[in-house]
């Protein structure tokens, strides 16, 4: 059934390769440099879609898989598959990547110091980032995991805004102290794995064979149960990463003082590592302690949802309020993935790729604003969409994306979540659509603040629209949105086997054993 | 056993005497590079030369020999078998990079050409140490590794730190080896041995332990956490880190480090750690208590330190801490030597590598480098920006470099021995330890040059240092398959 291929070594590593050359070229001009990074991100795009072609949609079960021995002494592996879960993810990144070169295109007055170094540190990132999302080994993942921090780290807190140094330190830590204790929970996996079985091993799939003791009866019962600690080792990790409130305070920070296109691949793809982590591990993993837990994180999603819209609403800061609108739009996926229903599951991984768009496109916005005018206040602006039509359209098309429009990628996710977690639990879901609102209140602010009204500035003359590449970046942008609003099924179509199984299991394991 | 009967040595098979040409060899070259190195004009290259060939030679002496059969001499007391000729082998490597990050920072610090015969002599007390189950003999050992340290930590002739640091480091260490020597005293007196398979035997076998062993051993115990600075007995650690040339506090921190820790995992395994024995539980108890407090100690009070010597001084305690979790797995665990013993490896390089690249920056008689003057020094010099990064990530444990895979082997050996309370200590204390290590980052990369940034001496020996140690960090921390496969070879 397996079928085996180096493809998606090819798709990791081939950012890698572009990374060692770029030292040796003899260039140091900008914008030569950023060509070689587009050229890069297409090749990755290229491989993205052969991989897609060669998915097939059918399987629910791990394809196109690469291994190669690494630790075996440890049973630790060099081992990527991708299934329907991963596979939008990673085809959100290879899309995502080219796109983010397009929009953050330097002006040729704009200096970027060491642009050879900056560019070296966004190949690792996206390494960095597929090892993550095609690991099908516990310490690769970790690994990468990891690895995905020490980019991020240089990019922020070199090229970043005046309070970088506090935000970069802030975000490794952070992400730091949820990971060091998945490690803890890792090893106790592989202690037990061995234990059981007489074999090292931190395969996935070998690991996701063993039975945790949970023990519902009563509260010191599952405290003393180790799934519970496993699970709620893992999810801190997770949560972190998403940022579900309140673990969500160094993201505002470091969305503010990243460079543009480190906010773009942050807000894009950093932040689903997160819930893909959650959906991926600490869920069937650890399937009876997480329903156990459900209730808790659902309404941590929920306050997310709702508290991050408020604070959006009180930015003047642009950058800050589509940092806000992630952490409350990132709620609903915690919603749906907790509220243990086939509908819902299907829209948080719908809802990941579609946030990815948005925010991503968001973040470009931000960026083509501050290139040309050097400001993010949003009371700075003002009018704006006389001079800038075509600016105007792609942020109106975006917002309407943000805010689940019907018609638009956003409904498509949100609307399944809300839909399966009002069968488990309406009253939440009561609060959850307000957030719905809360999102249409601030984002149409924010347009209105920037694009309409009248104009504060007089320096309107020098702003010229949107150039070439960014036209490319927004129109394959509002592709995505429509395509996926109006046609789901043609960009989602192949992991539906997947999450069919996937859901199917999950709910069994907690529907024999769990009552909530 | 009577010691007296085995001396002295009536014949010496061909084996026999092959196992011991290393030292030999060492002992013969340290005082060759002693004579060499009294030449006016060129005394520092013919010493650094005399010392490079013959590490060179017992390195691999020893690497073509490593295949011989086992050899012990003495009844027992030396021992080279597959193990202690491979840390044995580690050992050479530490001195050999040392001699190389010496070549250079000797003249630049006013060092005398004896410092190249000084590290001979350490290495060749450290092979012994390492290849000995006999309590006199350990001492003996260590007292020949400890005499030529404490000169080399005082051989910055013109600093008061050096000479400050030089003091305080011989007479609390003269008291450590006191203490050793007394307890170990007191363990031949209630056991009848100073061999340490036979003091396990005399503990397992006899019911009544005098409770003369019991003080004895608390003596030795505190020598033997003296020499591998944990805390509470970390007094001299950050003084010492700071007064001595940087090329030495580089070569203390790996290899007196390594060499003390493997010697007391030996005694502890025999001594402690012994299953069984009533009141040896107070022993491990106080080990697992010393474990935390390093831990917790070391990376909190580093977090308060604006000078980078200081600074790895206080990881270093840390670092003993971690290894200590080690040991107290060990003792109750099964897989944890061949973990503590990567660790401590790969610790050792990526420590070398650092204090290779401090000494890079380090003025004359500089007391240590602050932060302030490595700022924006990492886009100036790159590799070596980039270098002390790798190094810096090995000794916080994130992945790509070899400090993540020893840390790793060694927390994952501490949960498989059922030992979760002590690792998750250790991992929430590893963060606290990510925060200081990076803000030498924020500066190297991310803030402006103010104020008198360091100059930056160009340095054949120390450079090297660095970018071997760094590429080995990289390559152990990518691909570590033959080095765990070695190493577990060696341990069972």
């Amino acid at each position: 059934m397996q079928t085996t291929s180096t493809l998606l070594s090819w798709l990791i590593f081939s950012p890698l390769i572009f990374a060692v050359i770029i030292p040796f070229l003899k260039t140091t001009s900008s914008c030569t440099l950023r060509w070689f990074a587009l050229v890069q991100t297409i090749v990755n795009a290229v491989i993205a879609s052969v991989i897609y072609s060669q998915f097939d949609g059918a399987i629910s079960e791990a394809q196109l898989t690469h291994f190669l021995f690494w630790l075996p002494d440890w049973g630790i592996n060099y081992h990527v598959a991708l299934d329907g879960i991963s596979l939008p993810l990673v085809m959100l990144t290879a899309y995502v990547s080219p796109l983010a070169f397009l929009g953050t295109w330097p002006s040729k007055e704009t200096v970027t110091k060491y642009e050879k170094a900056f560019l070296v540190l966004l190949f690792c990132l996206q390494t960095g980032m597929y090892g993550t999302f095609l690991s099908a080994d516990m310490f690769l993942f970790y690994f990468f995991w990891e690895v995905v921090l020490i980019p991020m780290f240089f990019l922020i807190g070199i090229w970043g805004g005046k309070e970088r140094i506090y935000a970069t330190v802030k975000f490794f830590i952070y992400t730091m102290v949820g990971s060091l204790l998945m490690l803890v929970a890792i090893f106790w996996m592989l202690k037990t794995n061995y234990e059981v079985t007489g074999i090292a091993s931190a395969s996935m799939a070998d690991l996701a064979k063993l039975q945790f003791g949970f023990d519902s009866s009563s509260l010191s019962a599952v405290f003393s149960s180790p799934q519970t600690w496993l699970f709620l080792a893992f999810a801190l990790a997770f949560v972190i990463k998403v940022p579900m409130f309140p673990f969500h305070t160094w993201l505002p920070d470091a969305h503010v003082q990243a460079p543009t296109i480190g906010s773009v691949f942050l807000a894009a793809v950093l932040l689903k590592m997160g819930t893909y982590g959650l959906m991926r591990i600490a869920l069937p993993f650890f399937p009876e302690a997480a329903f156990y837990f459900a209730n808790v994180f659902k309404v941590l999603g929920v306050v997310g949802i709702i508290y991050g819209a408020f604070c959006a609403l009180a930015q003047t800061d642009f950058k800050k309020l589509v940092a806000y609108s992630s952490v409350s739009h990132m709620g609903y996926i915690v919603l749906g993935l907790f509220s243990f229903q086939k509908v819902a599951i299907a829209g948080s991984l719908y809802q990941m790729i579609n946030h990815g768009i948005s925010a991503g496109g968001l973040f470009m916005i931000v960026g083509f604003l501050y290139e040309r005018l050097h400001t993010r206040n949003l009371e700075e602006f003002g009018g704006l969409s006389k001079t800038v039509p075509l600016m105007a359209i792609s942020f109106m098309i975006l917002t309407l994306s943000s805010v689940a429009l019907p018609g638009s990628n956003g409904f498509v996710g949100e609307f399944p979540i809300l839909l399966g977690a009002f069968q488990t639990s309406p009253w939440l879901v009561l609060f959850a659509g307000t957030g719905v609102i809360f999102g249409a209140v601030y984002a149409l602010k924010a347009f209105q603040m920037v694009m309409l009204g009248p104009s504060t500035r007089n320096d309107l003359d020098h702003l010229h629209d949107l150039n070439k590449k960014e036209i490319i970046a927004m129109i394959a942008l509002a592709v995505f949105v429509f395509g996926i609003g109006f046609f789901p099924k043609t960009f989602f179509g192949k992991s539906d086997a997947s999450l069919e199984t996937y859901a199917t299991k999950l709910i069994e394991k907690v529907g024999s054993n769990g009552n909530q | 056993m009577e010691i007296n009967n085995y001396f002295p040595l009536t014949s010496l098979s061909a084996l026999e005497l092959n196992s011991l040409i290393p030292l030999m060899v060492m002992a013969f070259g340290a005082i060759f590079s002693l004579l060499v190195g009294t030449d006016k004009n060129r005394g520092h290259d013919w010493a650094f030369a005399m010392s490079f060939g013959t590490l060179v030679l017992t390195l691999l002496h020893s690497v073509f020999n490593f295949a011989n059969h086992d050899v012990t001499l003495l009844g027992g007391t030396l021992v080279f078998n597959s193990f202690t000729k491979s840390i044995s082998i580690m050992a050479y490597l530490f001195a050999l990079i040392a001699v190389v990050l010496t070549y250079g920072q000797d003249r630049k610090e006013g060092l005398l050409s004896e410092i190249y015969a000084l590290i001979l002599f350490s290495c060749s007390g450290m092979v012994l140490m390492l290849s000995t189950t006999h309590l006199l003999f350990m001492f003996i050992a260590l007292e020949i590794m400890s005499l030529a340290i404490y000169v080399m930590v005082a051989m910055r002739r013109t600093s008061q730190y050096s000479a400050e640091a030089g003091m305080k480091y011989f007479i609390l260490g003269g008291l450590a080896s006191a203490l050793m020597l007394y307890g170990s005293g007191l363990i031949f007196g209630s056991t009848g041995s100073f061999e340490l398979t036979s003091i396990a035997h005399h503990l397992t076998s006899n019911t009544n332990i005098s409770p003369l062993y019991f003080v004895g051993l608390a003596l030795l115990m505190v020598s033997l956490l003296f020499k591998v600075g944990a805390a509470p007995f970390h007094g001299w650690v950050a003084d010492v880190y700071q007064g001595a040339p940087t090329n030495v506090t580089g070569y203390m921190g790996a290899a007196v480090k390594f060499t003390a820790f493997l010697a007391f995992a030996r005694i502890s395994q025999s001594t402690i750690f012994v299953k069984n024995v009533e009141g040896l539980v107070w022993f491990q108890h106080f080990i697992w208590i010393v474990a935390a407090v390093s831990m917790i100690y070391g990376n909190f009070v580093a977090i308060a330190q604006t000078e980078l010597k200081r600074m790895l001084a206080f990881s270093t305690i840390a670092h003993t801490g971690y290894l200590l979790l080690g040991l107290y797995t060990m003792g109750i665990g099964t897989q944890s030597l061949e973990t503590m013993l990567l660790y401590l490896f790969f610790y050792a390089l990526s420590n070398l590598g650092a204090f290779a690249v401090i000494s890079l920056f380090e003025n004359q008689n500089q007391k240590d480098l602050t932060l302030d003057q490595i700022a924006g020094q990492g886009i100036k010099h790159p590799v070596l920006g980039i270098s002390l990064t790798i190094f810096l990530f090995s000794m916080a444990g994130i992945p790509l470099t070899s400090g993540f895979i020893g840390k790793y082997g060694l927390f994952s050996a501490a949960v498989a021995a059922g030992e979760i309370p002590l690792v998750v200590i250790a991992v929430l204390t590893s963060v606290v330890s990510v925060y200081y290590y990076l803000r030498v980052l924020v500066y190297l990369f991310m803030k402006e040059a103010d104020g008198k940034p360091a100059t930056f001496h160009k340095l054949k020996g120390a450079s090297i240092t660095a970018l071997v140690s760094a590429l080995m960090t990289l390559q152990f921390g990518l691909f570590p398959k033959m080095m765990i496969q070695f190493v577990k070879m060696i341990t069972q």
